[in-house]
């Protein structure tokens, strides 16, 4: 076995939390149950990746079977990396079929085509989303396996997920092998990033809770203002505006949990307004500043602000539009007209 | 002088005053006595009823027996909120729901397959210039986008009917596309291949006849998105096959055809049953 596989393998091992090493080889199917049965999973993890390898090395893994454990590591722990989301055209209306061994031939073949050192690999889940790593080389090196890009794409709809880390000159051509493969005629990159993948994928597939007014007898959920059986004495002052701000969140949010982003980026290009006697870039030059929110769950902590009396409610929709808009990179211009205030740039 | 202006105002307002506030004063003793003669009617109606009973000798226990001819006003209100909830419930039911919102209206479309009922899907339309689409939960791989610019502005009927029919067979044909990974999944070989759609299905499957199993493989394509069967079936057997199986993969590719893919797989367990 390759000694530079030996080591891509042992250091994948010890990325994986100790309590998951045992499961996530078993998903990976490359040693067996009985092989599996001779490592000793409590010991230090240096220990366990040592075992792995000569285990590995026994079944004289090649540099394919290594890096399919590691689409395994990064399928199951996807918020390690950080994603874009990329949105493809098309202007036929014909109906797409999806054939999956033709998106990955074509895709490889246009990929190879231009770069021959590339290790690619494809991995099909449950949800119909195809995982692609890919392993980058130079024409005159061989691929780096830690210099790895991830693409995440379901099948017939318009969005890709990207994860390149390094090498953002190979973007480009990934982007044209996907477009190829997928049938598509351009692709552009989204104002949408973040950590977890799950979250960008309900937010541009919609499945974040929206609430659609309905009259489907939807059973009563319990509010949050419990009746206060507790002390009668105390009285709620502001019930009525509680209950308003709850009302008011709500649909705006939804009842469901939100889609999880790590920050919201405002780039105002606004005029500064100020009193005209101070005499401040008053109306001279748009104001140059950047805005940004972060938290480790922004929606929600968004959701929170007016019940926790922080904000008044309803927020500003340049905050509340953030799934609807599928966006969290903005740009705030002056709107040009009688009335100035500030548009947001598509 | 001025003091005497200021005097004489002051006891102009304290006559206002002491006016207002008997003024007030009546008002809420006319209220009480208001309150009061509703209270005593209404004693008064509870004796009656009382009375009435005992008359008609139906008094077993204390307390008010309403007459059950004559259903209390609550029972009444109870009754018009269940029989508009089930009006509700079967509009719902029907596949296709709307509620007027402040700027449009607002869909619910329901899907179901061979009585089950399956997902629903809304739909926010604004409707005060054109008809535009505010907000959906339509799945992102539906045409939406091109079956809106078809009908949207012209036809909104049609829209609904149209968009129903891709949810619906969309909901179909991954139903049978689960049963038969879910019901199935031994006579499967290998992964099930499909797509966002399920408009394309490729799968092993092993038939069995005079106790040998064969491999079959199936192509299902699914070319109308409104429909739940599919319009292309390719199936093979391996080349070195009997010739009585060749017969068999045309009887097969025919079947899935015309019925649900896992009535079809049903019916194959319920024929090598009946020839074992």
């Amino acid at each position: 076995m390759d000694v530079t596989v030996a080591e891509y393998i042992r250091r994948t091992v010890l990325k994986i939390p100790r309590d998951e090493i045992k499961t996530m080889l078993q998903k990976w199917g490359f040693l067996s149950e009985t092989q599996l049965q001779t490592v000793n999973f409590h010991q230090i993890k240096e220990n366990i990746s040592q075992d792995v390898v000569q285990l590995c090395e026994e079944n004289s893994a090649d540099i394919k079977q290594a890096a399919v454990l590691d689409i395994i590591y990064n399928h199951i722990y996807p918020n390690k990396r950080v994603w874009s989301v990329y949105q493809m055209n098309k202007t036929g209306e014909e109906t797409e079929f999806f054939d999956l061994t033709d998106f990955k031939k074509k895709f490889k073949r246009r990929l190879r085509s231009a770069l021959k050192n590339v290790t690619i690999n494809f991995r099909e889940y449950e949800d119909n989303a195809v995982w692609i790593r890919i392993a980058w080389g130079t024409p005159y090196t061989k691929p780096n396996q830690y210099k790895t890009s991830y693409v995440v794409y379901h099948s017939q709809t318009p969005y890709v997920f990207i994860s390149v880390s390094v090498l953002k000159s190979n973007l480009p051509l990934l982007c044209q092998a996907l477009v190829v493969a997928s049938n598509y005629h351009d692709i552009r990159e989204m104002e949408l990033r973040s950590h977890s993948l799950n979250s960008l994928k309900d937010i541009v597939f919609k499945r974040y809770s929206q609430n659609f007014q309905t009259y489907y007898p939807r059973p009563l959920q319990e509010r949050n203002m419990a009746p206060e059986s507790g002390d009668l004495r105390i009285i709620q002052e502001n019930r009525n505006e509680k209950e308003r701000i709850q009302r008011v969140n709500q649909e705006v949010f939804g009842d469901g949990p939100q889609p999880k982003l790590e920050f919201a980026q405002y780039k105002l290009e606004t005029m500064f307004k100020s009193d005209p006697k101070m005499d401040v870039l008053d109306e001279k030059e748009p104001f140059r500043c950047l805005v940004k929110f972060s938290s480790p769950h922004l929606l929600e902590s968004l959701k929170s602000l007016a019940p926790a009396g922080m904000a008044d409610a309803p927020l500003s929709p340049l905050l509340t539009c953030i799934p609807q808009k599928a966006r969290n990179y903005f740009k705030i211009r002056e709107k040009k007209g009688f009335f100035p205030g500030s548009f947001v740039s598509p | 002088g001025v003091f005497a202006h200021l005097e004489m105002l002051e006891a102009r307002a304290h006559e206002a005053a002491v006016k207002q506030e008997e003024t007030e004063q009546q008002e809420e003793k006319l209220a009480r006595l208001k309150a009061r003669v509703q209270e005593l009617r209404l004693q008064r109606d509870e004796l009656r009823a009382k009375v009435d009973l005992q008359q008609k000798g139906q008094l077993g226990k204390e307390g008010v027996v309403s007459d059950p001819a004559q259903p209390s006003a609550r029972a009444v209100l109870e009754w018009k909120i269940k029989s508009v909830k089930a009006m509700l419930q079967v509009f719902y039911l029907t596949g296709i729901s709307g509620k007027l919102t402040k700027r449009g209206v607002c869909f619910c479309i329901s899907t179901a397959y061979e009585g089950t009922y399956l997902d629903s899907y809304h739909l926010d339309l604004l409707t005060k210039a054109e008809v535009q689409i505010h907000r959906h939960s339509v799945p992102i791989f539906i045409p939406l986008e091109q079956i809106a610019k078809k009908y949207l502005q012209t036809d909104i009927r049609r829209f609904l009917s149209v968009l129903s029919d891709h949810l619906n067979a969309y909901a179909g044909r991954r139903y049978q596309a689960d049963q038969l990974q879910g019901r199935f999944s031994n006579r499967i070989e290998g992964t099930l291949q499909r797509n966002s759609l399920c408009n394309l299905l490729v799968f092993n499957y092993n038939v069995s006849s005079k106790s040998k199993t064969f491999p079959f493989n199936a192509r299902l394509l699914y070319g109308d998105l409104c429909c739940s069967l599919p319009t292309e079936v390719t199936v093979s057997c391996t080349p070195d096959a009997p010739a009585s199986l060749a017969e068999m993969a045309a009887a097969h590719s025919d079947l899935f055809r015309r019925v649900a893919l896992h009535k079809a797989f049903c019916s194959f367990s319920s024929a090598e049953e009946s020839v074992d």
